[in-house]
């Protein structure tokens, strides 16, 4: 009889509703979601469906309005901030659409300073950056800042920054809508690569190059997720 | 969009920056008129009130140290104006860029960011005067400030209001007529916007700690707006220094002065009348006013030698001073000084003449020798004279062209001429006062006794004891005798030199509140230019107390590198311009630290308020 998958992400009814002024905005509407470990899951759907709010939520990023969410056993929803930072500095790696690079910091600190929150030693901190760095083809480019590299090398950056933890479970939003295509077929070799790791990956995109990698593909649309395809 | 539309707009939409600006500009020029209206009414009054009653160098050191202040303040109010408008206008670089990219002309982009900075100016200066007026009269009326209550010259609203708008201009100008000189491709750069180009300079991996080195390079990043902060800071602390280091040290060298001239645990013994002129005499320094017709030579006040011999026999007496006191008319005697590049011999001084309070003192015998410039009299100075700081700048001034020395002059009393061997600093009779040997004294008036005797209690005896047991032992021998703590009198000078210092260092409270509040505008933009950063460190995994802990590492470096300066400067000036011969204990330098220390912590924690409050915000708000 072959194990019983672990489920990694369990949504239960999940909503988010922001408030703009007198109008409330229902972003996310009574999500059901299981994710299990070493599932790699697209979420793809309209801009605006609540794609970055879900991932937000399963980041530890955001809180829902009701309802519940639990990564690796832990109840995001009701954690306090620094047990949600510790979380998202140990079981969790999030590439923003937008890569979100420290300016001030080079490449390969922008690599490293994950690492600094678990107080890494700076010789493993070293050895991490150097292998990340060649396995993203960023080697040439370690003493550089953000300001000096394209859009490409700046995702594969931040590629590298949220696998430099070595985090159980990927999240990436939107990790090639700013890339033209040689840039995302990078990107979408590196998910293949993650994925062939067994590690746990949910993206959201509108990448048709990426759905044949997912094992779920859900639909999401004004905030209701369909059934998912396999 | 018209010419005034889109700037309104665009300042209502940024509120923060907009407000930070406005009020930094109101507190600027709030502090600066209130500095200029309030010391109209106390500050430069001290040293117009102070000029009758504190001895002429003591009135000096006072007059100096407020304009130096005062100057300082307009520097600090100055430098504000500059640095805020230059970090609202250096800001918008790329929202210029953005503009001029999209086909807006140079002209009109100018046109916009100079209708902003008019605007913000001009009611940051207006709200700047309603303020400092509101605040002058509120304080004025406190209790303690109430005997300086007089209409304010309304004159300095005005002249205060143009020279910050002025500044103002000048300075908030400058970005924006740079960066209307800039292409479009450089403005929107975010290499421009962030300076960093020079990475390859760097190791890959420095070594130092991840909140220093983002601290400290964020600080670098915003090189222009840093630079400008410390220097700002550093001229606030200058001016704190000036004004807490050197209250506090021309406080104990003035405070010094008062002692050495009264001297400690002394009793004065004289006729009751004369003991009241005496010490009125000594007040005069804090305001009281001696009986001008006193007549010094009546024979009642005469001290026998049977009071003298009871005082000798009494326990606890270590030193009889006697002393004549007189008053009369004085003379300048010219001398003459060789010329050091001609060796020609040149005439120094004139004949002029006045009324001052004439001591006869036996140098050999003294209780109490004033801070004297020259020397004091002693055993051998038969034929010299020491005369008061104010005698030595309203009589031996010089004019004109006639040079005045009194080191190098005689002073004559009736027919009898004295060499000037020094000038001392003695508050009796506000500086009016020369002091020569008892037994020429007693020549000239005729009058054989003294009238005073200061009476130097043994420092292993009960001072107050002393006077009992005196008081009880004279009153047998000379009944009409009264016995004077002069410890109190000491004690009541002292007193108002502290009130009058404790005032000038008030004065740059308003300066130290705009410079908190500079140095928290400069943290919250910090902060707003750095919340996605800030933002991207908490969403891997940092906790807020990270975030706090680079801000407050910037806020530490600015604040320290301009403490370093602003102190150092500060020090030199105090000892080495404001006060002569300062008097510096190590309590002194306690207490001048101590004071500081507390400024600048408190400064450092007021400052870390914004990044308490930021890291406290829930983590999608500050990504938004």
């Amino acid at each position: 009889m072959l194990p019983q998958p672990k489920p990694v992400v369990i949504s239960t009814a999940l909503c988010k509703a922001y408030q703009i002024e007198d109008t409330a905005v229902d972003v996310l509407k009574e999500i059901n979601l299981t994710v299990n470990e070493g599932q790699f899951v697209a979420v793809y759907g309209p801009s605006g469906a609540g794609k970055s709010t879900l991932l937000n939520m399963i980041g530890g990023i955001d809180k829902p309005t009701t309802g519940k969410i639990t990564v690796f056993d832990l109840d995001l929803s009701q954690q306090n901030e620094d047990v949600l930072a510790d979380y998202r500095c140990n079981k969790v790696g999030f590439v923003f659409q937008n890569y979100n690079l420290i300016s001030t910091l080079t490449v390969a600190e922008n690599i490293a300073f994950p690492m600094e929150w678990k107080r890494t030693p700076s010789s493993e901190i070293q050895k991490k950056v150097t292998e990340l760095t060649k396995t993203f083809g960023l080697d040439y480019r370690s003493c550089h800042f953000p300001a000096q590299l394209s859009g490409g090398e700046q995702q594969r950056v931040a590629f590298a920054r949220a696998l430099a933890n070595n985090p159980p479970l990927l999240l990436a939003d939107e990790p090639t809508g700013n890339l033209d295509t040689k840039n995302g077929q990078r990107i979408i070799q590196i998910l293949q690569a993650l994925k062939a790791e067994g590690k746990t990956i949910i993206i959201s995109t509108h990448d048709s190059e990426i759905m044949p990698l997912a094992d779920l593909k859900f639909y999401l649309e004004d905030g209701k997720l369909a059934a998912p395809n396999e | 969009m018209s010419e005034t539309a889109f700037p309104v707009n665009d300042l209502l939409r940024r509120r923060l920056q907009t407000g930070l600006t406005v009020v930094s500009l109101t507190v600027s020029v709030a502090s600066t008129l209130f500095l200029l209206l309030f010391a109209g009414q106390i500050g430069f009054g001290i040293a117009a009130s102070a000029q009758d009653t504190l001895t002429m160098g003591t009135s000096a050191v006072f007059a100096q140290f407020l304009t130096f202040v005062g100057a300082l303040i307009f520097a600090v109010g100055a430098v504000i104006v500059a640095f805020i408008v230059f970090l609202m206008m250096a800001q918008r670089t790329r929202d210029y860029g953005l503009m001029k990219a999209t086909g807006c002309p140079n002209s009109l982009v100018f046109g916009y960011f100079m209708t902003e900075l008019l605007g913000v100016t001009f009611v940051g200066c207006v709200l700047g005067v309603i303020v400092g007026f509101v605040t002058d009269y509120a304080i004025i009326n406190l209790g303690m400030f109430q005997v300086y209550n007089k209409v304010p010259n309304v004159w300095f609203a005005p002249l205060v209001f143009v020279a910050y708008f002025a500044f103002a201009l000048i300075f908030g100008a400058k970005p924006i007529l740079d960066a209307a000189r800039m292409s479009p491709i450089k403005a929107i750069s975010s290499v421009q916007y962030f300076g960093l180009a020079k990475g390859t300079a760097l190791k890959p991996l420095s070594k130092t700690a991840l909140t220093v080195r983002i601290a400290t390079r964020s600080l670098f990043r915003r090189k222009s707006a840093t630079i400008r902060i410390v220097i700002f800071l550093s001229v606030v602390f200058l001016l704190l220094t000036v004004s807490i280091a050197g209250g506090i040290i021309a406080n104990d060298t003035t405070n010094s002065w008062v002692q050495k001239a009264t001297g400690t645990n002394v009793l004065l013994v004289a006729d009751s009348n004369m003991a009241n002129q005496y010490t009125q005499l000594l007040l005069t320094y804090s305001g009281a006013k001696a009986d001008q017709d006193f007549n010094y030579s009546n024979p009642a006040l005469s001290i026998s030698d049977a009071v003298l011999g009871q005082i000798a026999k009494t326990q606890g007496v270590a030193t009889v001073d006697k002393r004549l006191i007189w008053s009369g008319t004085i003379k300048e005697l010219g001398g003459f000084m060789i010329d050091p590049d001609t060796l020609a011999t040149l005439p120094v001084g004139d004949s002029r003449q006045g009324t001052s309070l004439i001591v006869g003192i036996d140098g050999s015998n003294v209780v109490s020798t004033p801070f004297t410039t020259g020397g004091f009299l002693n055993a051998t100075s038969n034929s010299q004279a020491v005369v008061g700081d104010s005698i030595a700048q309203k009589i031996y001034a010089s004019f004109g062209t006639t040079v005045g020395d009194p080191l190098r002059e005689s002073v004559m009393i009736q027919n009898s001429t004295f060499q000037i061997s020094g000038i001392c600093l003695d508050p009796i009779n506000g500086g009016n006062v020369t002091y020569v040997p008892l037994s020429r004294l007693e020549a000239i008036t005729g009058l054989s006794t003294p009238n005073v005797l200061l009476i130097k209690v043994d420092s292993s005896a009960d001072y107050s004891a002393v006077k009992i047991r005196l008081e009880t032992e004279l009153s047998s021998v000379n009944p009409s005798l009264s016995i004077v703590e002069l410890n109190s009198i000491t004690t009541k000078n002292s007193d108002f030199l502290g009130s009058l210092w404790g005032v000038i260092m008030f004065l740059p409270a308003f300066a130290l509140a705009s410079a908190t509040l500079c140095l928290v505008s400069f943290q919250m933009l910090t902060i707003d230019e750095q919340h996605q950063e800030f933002a991207v460190l908490r969403a891997t995994g940092a906790k807020p107390r990270t975030i706090v802990s680079i801000l407050a590492v910037q806020s530490l470096t600015v604040l320290l590198s301009s403490f370093g300066v602003g102190v150092s400067l500060g020090t030199i000036i105090c000892i080495l311009v404001l006060t002569a011969n300062p008097v510096v204990s190590s309590f002194t330098l306690i207490a001048i630290s101590a004071w500081l220390l507390t400024t600048v912590l408190g400064m450092f924690l007021l400052s870390l308020y914004p990044a308490v409050k930021f890291a406290k915000k829930p983590l999608l708000e500050i990504m938004s």
